[in-house]
């Protein structure tokens, strides 16, 4: 294991990229390493381009840690290069090194190999040639770019190839260097003007539904389908109505968008007051996700029942709200109430339940959060004779268990310490005289609670 | 001898199933065996939680009954009227299994219309609809059947163990069919279904009383 990036402590004391771990750490056992993200990075790399852009549209990235930034033209907006350059450095929030030049492969050669303004005082290396050219300069007595410069480029070609004229050439300024900019695609929109302010709520979503035709072919180019709509109604007083659905999957169909929309107008609690005249009407697609054409298959039938139950579940969640549509998802624990949670179903799609085949008995029907119950036992560690649940008194006739949970000590302060890790439960499977399975525990074994108390915790089928 | 639950709980029809609160859990198990044994598709379970105490389904739970727990889907709403319209939309939709609809109490709001119009729903899209009537009087509706469910007591295992669950169901009510029977059923966990068990204890053996009546002892024997 090698180490990729040091950090100016570590560079003080020697260590350097491209060490071996075992070193680094001879040298100082105390060193704090973590692992290598690569595709972090380039994320991380990404963002700050995006951010540069609001210096110059020209960023490009420059992988692995670098960024190249046109600022022709720009730099008298924010007074001056060197004043964008420090305003630059400040905005991503790391420690940078930078250089300034007339041409995009001076500027990436400075930056990463020198230090003054003075192309031709760069080292040969920053041709970035392989191993043996490199070898093969440096024993004919050439170090820096301008003594390569003064050959003539013909004999240079023949010795070093092309492409390593060409580089010189560009870092020299002789040849072109442009960069690839790098470019965000504008969130599809569309809007109307009405010469003439619409006063009713079905022109205006009929208006909606052509406006929708429009987006829906923007989507289709870019291959892409919505999972948020939101449509902004404007009237002509001044006042903006906003509204928005969201689909579960992504989608690119005019009519059902409509359908929505009319549902989510149902439901407002304010209605919908066009006042004078809505003027303008705008929608856009804030979030989207792939969508290639579908063929719709010969077969049909289970195709068209998936997506309609993915409709009818968007229809209801549109009309009831997003948290009254729910899934069951699995959770790692082995606590019960925590081995499971509800999250809307148009949010996640539905979860592989891991198989668990010597698994204890589990209830149907779980209470959140368990409902306290008075019980005796016969014996301490037993399971109850009778309980009371809700006012009514309760003979136990069958009863299996102890089925002992402890509770998570990891999760606790101090948790490693006896005594100190939470209670631990006993689970009895209990059936009365009348048939019914309950699920109750005891909250706390008798010697770590002088009196534990009893849970009612699920129902048996 | 199997419970042919299909064939009484036939496809594309309402069907109601009454009980009691205490009974909450076997109603929903008759229920679920109903929709689950039929095809894998999704299960939606509608219902009107009362209070944040009322609970929740719990997926290895269901997993126990054999049934997927990411098959369902649990629609909370706030009131009956909203139950009923979105259980009609959720019954013409197709793609799934079958769906459940859970009412507490007298639903004032469920008469005759609505469950005609959840049969036509039903017709229309060829799954079933479950009515689950908790604690509710019986009131004239458009089901093909209706059901009272209760829990029974198990047959118990080794060391005084509850049983495999056992229910009592009882056929109130078919149009078109016989009804008043009552099957004690038992749930099958290998294969999955319920199956018409006798009481337990109900059987007397022959060997013990034929060893009565030649031994003279007058005492009856005790069941097996």
């Amino acid at each position: 294991m090698r180490l990729v990036a040091v950090n100016r402590a570590a560079a003080l004391i020697g260590l350097i990229p491209g060490m071996m771990l075992a070193d680094a750490r001879a040298r100082h056992p105390a060193l704090l390493t973590l692992p290598h993200q690569p595709e972090g990075d380039a994320l991380l790399l990404e963002r700050l381009a995006h951010r540069m852009r609001r210096f110059t549209p020209m960023v490009a990235s420059d992988p692995p840690d670098g960024l190249l930034l046109d600022i022709t033209g720009c730099a008298h907006l924010f007074g001056g290069e060197a004043e964008l350059t420090a305003q630059a450095i400040a905005l991503t929030g790391l420690t940078t090194r930078h250089a300034l030049a007339e041409n995009a492969a001076a500027a990436r050669a400075l930056v990463r190999y020198g230090g003054d303004a003075d192309v031709m005082a760069l080292p040969v290396t920053a041709l970035e040639l392989d191993e043996r050219a490199t070898v093969a300069l440096r024993r004919a007595g050439l170090t820096t770019l301008g003594e390569l410069a003064r050959r003539p480029m013909a004999a240079l070609a023949a010795r070093l190839g092309e492409a390593a004229v060409l580089r010189l050439r560009q870092i020299i300024g002789d040849a072109d260097s442009p960069i690839a900019p790098l470019r965000r695609l504008p969130m599809p929109r569309e809007e109307m003007r009405f010469a003439e302010p619409l006063g009713r709520i079905e022109d205006a979503l009929e208006a909606t539904e052509e406006l929708l035709v429009r987006l829906v072919r923007q989507l289709e180019q870019r291959g892409e389908g919505l999972r948020r709509l939101a449509l902004a109604l404007y009237r002509s007083d001044g006042q903006i109505r906003q509204l928005s659905v969201e689909t579960g999957l992504p989608s690119r169909d005019p009519a059902l968008l409509i359908r929505l929309l009319r549902e989510r107008i149902d439901t407002l609690t304010d209605p919908l007051d066009p006042g004078f005249g809505f003027d303008m009407i705008r929608i856009a697609a804030p979030r989207r996700e792939g969508l290639t054409a579908q063929q719709q298959p010969l077969g049909g039938a289970k195709a068209q029942g998936q997506e309609s139950l993915a409709h009818l579940l968007d229809r209801l969640a549109t009309r009831w709200g997003a948290e009254s549509v729910l899934r069951l998802h699995p959770h790692d624990s082995h606590i019960p109430e925590r081995g499971q949670y509800l999250a809307p179903a148009q949010q996640a799609p539905p979860s592989l339940w891991p198989s668990r085949p010597d698994a204890a008995p589990r209830p149907l029907w779980l209470f959140e959060p368990p409902q306290p119950v008075t019980a005796m036992a016969e014996v301490p560690d037993g399971p109850p004779q009778r309980f009371r649940w809700r006012g009514q008194v309760h003979e136990v006739r069958l009863a299996e268990g102890p089925e002992r949970i402890a509770g998570e000590w990891w999760r606790r302060r101090e948790g490693h310490r006896p005594g100190h890790g939470g209670l631990t439960r006993d689970y009895y499977r209990i059936e009365d005289s009348s048939g019914r399975r309950y699920w109750l525990f005891r909250h706390g074994l008798y010697d770590e609670t002088p009196h534990p108390r009893w849970y009612l915790h699920g129902l048996f089928a | 001898m199997r419970f042919d639950q299909t064939a009484l709980l036939a496809p594309a029809r309402l069907h109601e199933i009454h009980g009691d609160e205490p009974d909450r859990a076997a109603m929903l198990h008759f229920a679920l065996a109903a929709a689950g044994a039929r095809s894998h598709g999704p299960i939606l379970l509608l219902r009107v939680p009362q209070h944040r105490q009322d609970g929740m389904a719990y997926g290895e739970g269901l997993r126990e009954l054999g049934i997927d727990p990411a098959r369902l889907v649990l629609i909370e709403l706030r009131d009956t009227l909203a139950l009923l319209r979105a259980g009609v939309d959720a019954a013409r939709c197709t793609g799934i299994a079958a769906v459940l609809i859970e009412s507490r109490g007298t639903a004032r709001e469920y008469d005759l219309t609505a469950s005609r119009r959840l049969t036509l729903a039903a017709e229309a899209s060829a799954l079933c609809v479950l009515m689950l009537r908790v604690s509710a009087p019986e009131r004239p509706s458009a089901a093909q059947t209706r059901w009272r469910i209760s829990a029974a007591p198990s047959a118990p295992l080794a060391a005084n163990a509850p049983g495999p669950p056992a229910i009592h169901a009882e056929l109130l009510r078919q149009r078109s069919g016989p009804a008043g029977q009552h099957w004690r059923l038992e749930w099958d966990a290998e294969h999955g279904c319920f199956i018409e068990a006798a009481l337990p204890g109900a059987v007397v053996s022959l060997p013990a009383l034929r060893k009565g009546m030649e031994g003279g002892t007058s005492a009856i024997a005790r069941a097996a």
